[in-house]
């Protein structure tokens, strides 16, 4: 079960197989809380790896709520039980790992195979696929596809004001 | 009871019939041959949810020279000729070169905009001014959520495309092109030079070249998407690409096929979009997919889903 919650971590699990982790994680046997642990600590050390991440808008008030919902998972044992070092950033990073699994706790049926695909788990998404940023070099990508828009055709080059955007421009850097 | 199943059968054979009236189909026409055979200098503003943006496009029919400059931000312009498309980024002092190979590529002639009308219900609907000329819309309503639907405004005397909306399943806009001034006529080949010389820059060709993508392709195809052509190419620097380019006739989706190891990073995997056009990326067979199209998220994933390699038999 750790070696998949690591790979679910990494958004490279299957959809089959990513549910069945999630179901385990939200289980409220012995086995989930386990499985909890586990999530929490690796991604302690992805975090403290990483370096901390950009929280996302809403952040705080999905913290407040899932602080409200389970409280016993803030436990200050077991946060103390992380890495001494990294203790900080472990404190933020346990508290984006609480988020998820109180939003895993408050909608377990609704959408898990997208927590399951996103890269990160922190924001819940509607659409299936994992969001990602723009890849590098998108305009190069747009300039070679967009010659090959029959489009083109009836409008002119005007699409091509997309491969010299601002936004994709930025992105490939 | 009989009577109404036959009113009702005798309705839908007008709104078909409706559909694809050689009028409506006429005036997808007159939009081609309007980009082909005007000269112009317009002022379009480009919008999608995010950003708005606002550019200038100049054509010079006689040599059939295209310019488009960005006008937002730092200058950058686009100049696409007869055999080239060059892409000038001043802030880079790059001029990043394309051949078109896509012109042997039929683009959209007269027969196939007929053939359009298997995928999409063609309609006409009101006048509306746009840049101070009356203008025709015309209506693609896609006929499955496979690709995108369009609203097009068409000037009513010269035919020119004053408008594109680009449309999903919720009728949203996602995309619009439109032309907030269009002055015909009047055009020299001066003004379609870049304005840089970029003497000095880094040029980066592309060196396309049509090819055969040994082992490369799909499981199954997406409905109505076809593949339209196949080739090598460099992208960046010179990362050298596979790209395979399907289309419907209207919506194109390209897949570009390049290997790991050639990357400068592990892309992730996962869905980007960018008003109409969405990206998705994937591994395959120790390849990086990137499947780029103006068709909704989920046909662009499922074509980047259906890519595989089959080892190619002796």
């Amino acid at each position: 079960m750790k070696d998949r919650i690591s790979v679910l971590m990494d958004g490279e699990l299957d959809d089959r197989s990513a549910a069945q982790v999630i179901d385990a994680l939200a289980a409220g046997n012995e086995a989930g809380s386990e499985a909890r642990d586990s999530w929490r600590t690796y991604h302690l050390i992805s975090d403290a790896l990483a370096k901390s991440r950009v929280l996302s808008e809403g952040f705080s008030e999905r913290v407040a709520a899932a602080l409200a919902a389970e409280p016993t998972v803030l436990a200050p044992r077991r946060l103390g039980g992380a890495r001494e070092p990294r203790r900080w950033v472990a404190l933020a990073a346990g508290v984006a790992a609480v988020s998820l699994v109180g939003w895993l706790g408050f909608t377990p049926q609704q959408q898990p195979v997208q927590v399951a695909k996103a890269p990160t788990p922190v924001v819940p998404k509607e659409a299936k696929p994992a969001l990602v940023a723009l890849p590098s070099g998108t305009n190069d990508y747009l300039l070679a596809h967009q010659a090959f828009s029959p489009r083109m055709s009836l409008v002119g080059m005007a699409p091509y004001v997309r491969t010299v955007s601002e936004p994709a421009r930025e992105a490939r850097r | 009871m009989r009577k109404r199943a036959l009113g009702a059968a005798l309705v839908l054979v007008t709104s078909v019939a409706q559909a694809q009236s050689p009028e409506t189909l006429g005036w997808l026409r007159k939009m081609h041959q309007a980009t082909q055979r005007l000269s112009y200098v317009g002022t379009f503003v480009y919008q999608n949810a995010d950003r708005t943006e606002t550019s200038r496009i100049t054509r010079y029919a006689a040599e059939d020279i295209e310019k488009l400059e960005v006008m937002n931000g730092v200058p950058r312009e686009i100049v696409r000729t007869r055999d080239k498309i060059r892409c000038y980024l001043p802030d880079s002092r790059v001029v990043k070169v394309d051949r078109r190979v896509d012109r042997d590529f039929p683009g959209l002639l007269p027969e196939q905009i007929a053939a359009l009308a298997r995928h999409y219900d063609i309609s006409l609907g009101e006048t509306q001014r746009i840049a101070g000329l009356d203008c025709q819309t015309v209506v693609l309503q896609p006929k499955d959520d496979l690709r995108y639907g369009y609203r097009l405004y068409a000037d009513v005397k010269s035919g020119m495309l004053m408008r594109a909306d680009t449309v999903d399943a919720a009728g949203k806009n996602v995309e619009t092109l439109m032309f907030t001034q269009f002055a015909p006529g009047n055009v020299t080949a001066d003004m379609v030079r870049p304005r840089h010389e970029g003497k000095k820059w880094r040029i980066e060709d592309t060196g396309a070249v049509p090819a055969y993508l040994a082992g490369w392709g799909l499981a199954s195809e997406l409905p109505g998407f076809h593949k339209v052509t196949e080739l090598k190419r460099r992208l960046g620097e010179s990362r050298p690409v596979g790209q395979m380019v399907f289309s419907d006739g209207l919506a194109a989706v390209s897949v570009f096929i390049e290997p790991l190891e050639s990357r400068p990073d592990r892309a992730a995997t996962g869905l980007a979009s960018m008003g109409a056009i969405n990206i998705y990326t994937r591994e395959v067979a120790n390849h990086m997919i990137t499947v780029v199209g103006e068709a909704p998220a989920v046909s662009v994933q499922r074509i980047a889903d259906a890519v595989e390699f089959r080892r190619p038999t002796q």
